[in-house]
């Protein structure tokens, strides 16, 4: 009962971020206020869920597979944050000294 | 516990729907590659919540599958897109 | 109370589907097409088929993924100027070509609607009462695998699976035929950025490994050579962006060897035991599970090698395509 109680929680606290991520893409005015959002849902929204799946299915083995999805996922989200933003400035770069 | 996880599935879709409007808008490349990453975010999620809902625990692997490629879309796009401008200058 | 699930799945799949041919931007329907790539490989896992998702999210999301970005830039205009030349260059060729196209269209109105016919055919004849899927389940024992979908595609409809892989091969071909066979000139420079050599360094082996235990895992469940060879196929893409492009580091004779080995120990195996008296594609069933190990392990190889190839071509084709309309104006 505990665990269940427990998994619903994670997952509603996942949830939420996801719904802050998506939101924020949406509603945040330029590109580089987007990856803020993005991060949200990336870091904080699948390790919520990933921790309430990891609690429900309670084996070990599935337990560090999980975590390792939830790690890839943070190094390829910080990386590819990073790439992006560079990527947009010089693209930006390139279009003022054009103009 | 089952209606749980259909609730948060249907949720999660829903905002895959949501953040579609963005790359129908998104002015630039860079913004539609950032709503495809948290698409596949979302979508290793919604595997997940199968995971336990199904019971079925092959699922991890198409997670992982998506997991493991996200990366690289995102040094296609910088890579292959900078040459470009290599060339034009 | 699922169903819910299923049908948000269905009507998302068929709007991206619908979207992702007819938005108005070209950037627009590439994008809408990745979004459409994950909602199928979730629609897949919806059916049961969790092989296909596997193939359809390592497919949508990787392959087709960097082969898309790379045709955007090719057809996104790199400044007003380059993209009036184009154009014009564009409609001087499509103004000469209307007459010699006529035939190549009818030829192929007509073979699109025969396939229809015949397609239309296999339908209505489709046998009742579930196929073969209970010959099949008998027969598992004997196959040297656990996994019904890898005893079907190695042993049963072994055939199939060696043609499937030709067909890859001769994608590649018409690559090779499209840029003039003028092949891995001009290496891209070596990334100096540390972080990107770093990723991709360290994505290298998570994939490679990933992708052997895929292809170990596709004896007892779903998995195999396929998914196996896009996420190698996925590493030397890798590998090309960060600056070393594989094939043109090896000697040319061993990356013909790589692109053909898979096709060619499917060949002589499925040829072997005809001597001993059995079929086509026939293995004895006391070597059978090594035997599929051994196919499936040079199968990805060779896949994974056309994958590849393929991307560095058509990454580097169309930068000579460049180069020829700006000399040409």
């Amino acid at each position: 009962m505990i665990k269940e109680v427990i998994t619903v929680i994670l997952l509603v606290v996942g949830c939420f971020f996801f719904l802050a991520g998506t939101l924020g893409l949406l509603r945040f005015p330029d590109l580089f206020s987007r990856l803020h959002a993005l991060t949200k849902a990336d870091n904080l929204g699948l390790g919520f869920i990933a921790a309430g799946m990891a609690v429900y299915i309670a084996s070990p083995w599935v337990a560090v597979k999980i975590f390792f999805i939830w790690l890839f996922t943070l190094l390829a989200s910080s990386t590819s944050s990073y790439l992006i933003a560079r990527f947009q400035k010089e693209q930006e770069q390139t279009k003022n000294r054009k103009e | 516990m089952d209606i749980i996880f259909i609730i948060v599935s249907v949720f999660l879709l829903l905002n895959i729907a949501l953040g579609l409007i963005r790359v129908w808008r998104g002015p630039t490349i860079a913004d539609r590659l950032l709503t495809t990453q948290l698409f596949g975010t979302t979508g290793m999620a919604i595997l997940l919540v199968l995971t336990g809902y199904l019971e079925q625990l092959t699922l991890l692997n198409v997670a992982i599958t998506f997991n493991v490629l996200a990366i690289l879309l995102v040094i296609g796009l910088v890579q292959v897109w900078k040459k470009k401008k290599g060339e034009s200058s | 109370m699922s169903v819910l699930i299923d049908i948000l799945l269905a009507i998302l799949v068929i709007y991206l589907a619908l979207q992702s041919l007819l938005a108005p931007r070209l950037s627009q329907s590439v994008f809408l097409f990745f979004a459409f790539g994950l909602a199928l490989a979730l629609a897949w896992v919806r059916l049961g088929a969790v092989d296909v998702a596997i193939t359809e999210a390592a497919i949508a999301s990787g392959f087709l993924g960097v082969l898309f970005l790379d045709a955007l830039r090719d057809f996104s205009p790199r400044s007003s100027e380059e993209q009036k030349n184009i154009s014009t260059v564009q409609n001087s060729r499509s103004r000469n070509s209307v007459k010699s196209l006529l035939l190549p269209r009818l030829s192929l109105v007509l073979g699109l609607g025969l396939f229809l016919l015949i397609a239309l055919e296999a339908v209505w004849n489709i046998p009742d009462g579930g196929g073969l899927a209970a010959d099949a389940e008998k027969l598992l024992p004997q196959s040297g695998v656990e996994h019904p979908v890898t005893a079907v595609l190695i042993n049963f409809r072994a055939y199939d699976t060696w043609l499937e892989i030709g067909v890859i091969l001769l994608g590649l071909l018409a690559v090779f035929a499209v840029g003039k066979i003028q092949i891995y000139r001009k290496p891209i420079p070596v990334v100096d950025d540390i972080l990107l050599r770093q990723v991709i360094l360290f994505f290298t082996p998570v994939l490679f490994l990933f992708g052997a235990f895929l292809l170990y895992f596709g004896k007892t469940g779903p998995g195999g050579a396929f998914q196996a060879a896009v996420l190698w196929g996925a590493i030397g893409i890798l590998l090309h962006l960060g600056g070393r492009p594989i094939f043109l580091l090896i000697p040319r004779w061993l990356g013909q060897l790589l692109l053909t080995l898979g096709l060619l120990f499917f060949l002589i195996l499925g040829f072997l035991f005809i001597a001993g008296g059995a079929t086509l594609f026939e293995y004895p069933p006391a070597y059978a599970g090594v035997l599929i190990l051994i196919v499936e392990t040079l199968a990805a190889i060779s896949i994974a090698a056309a994958l590849t190839a393929m991307f560095a071509n058509l990454n580097q084709m169309k930068k000579e395509e460049s180069n020829k309309i700006d000399s040409t104006n």
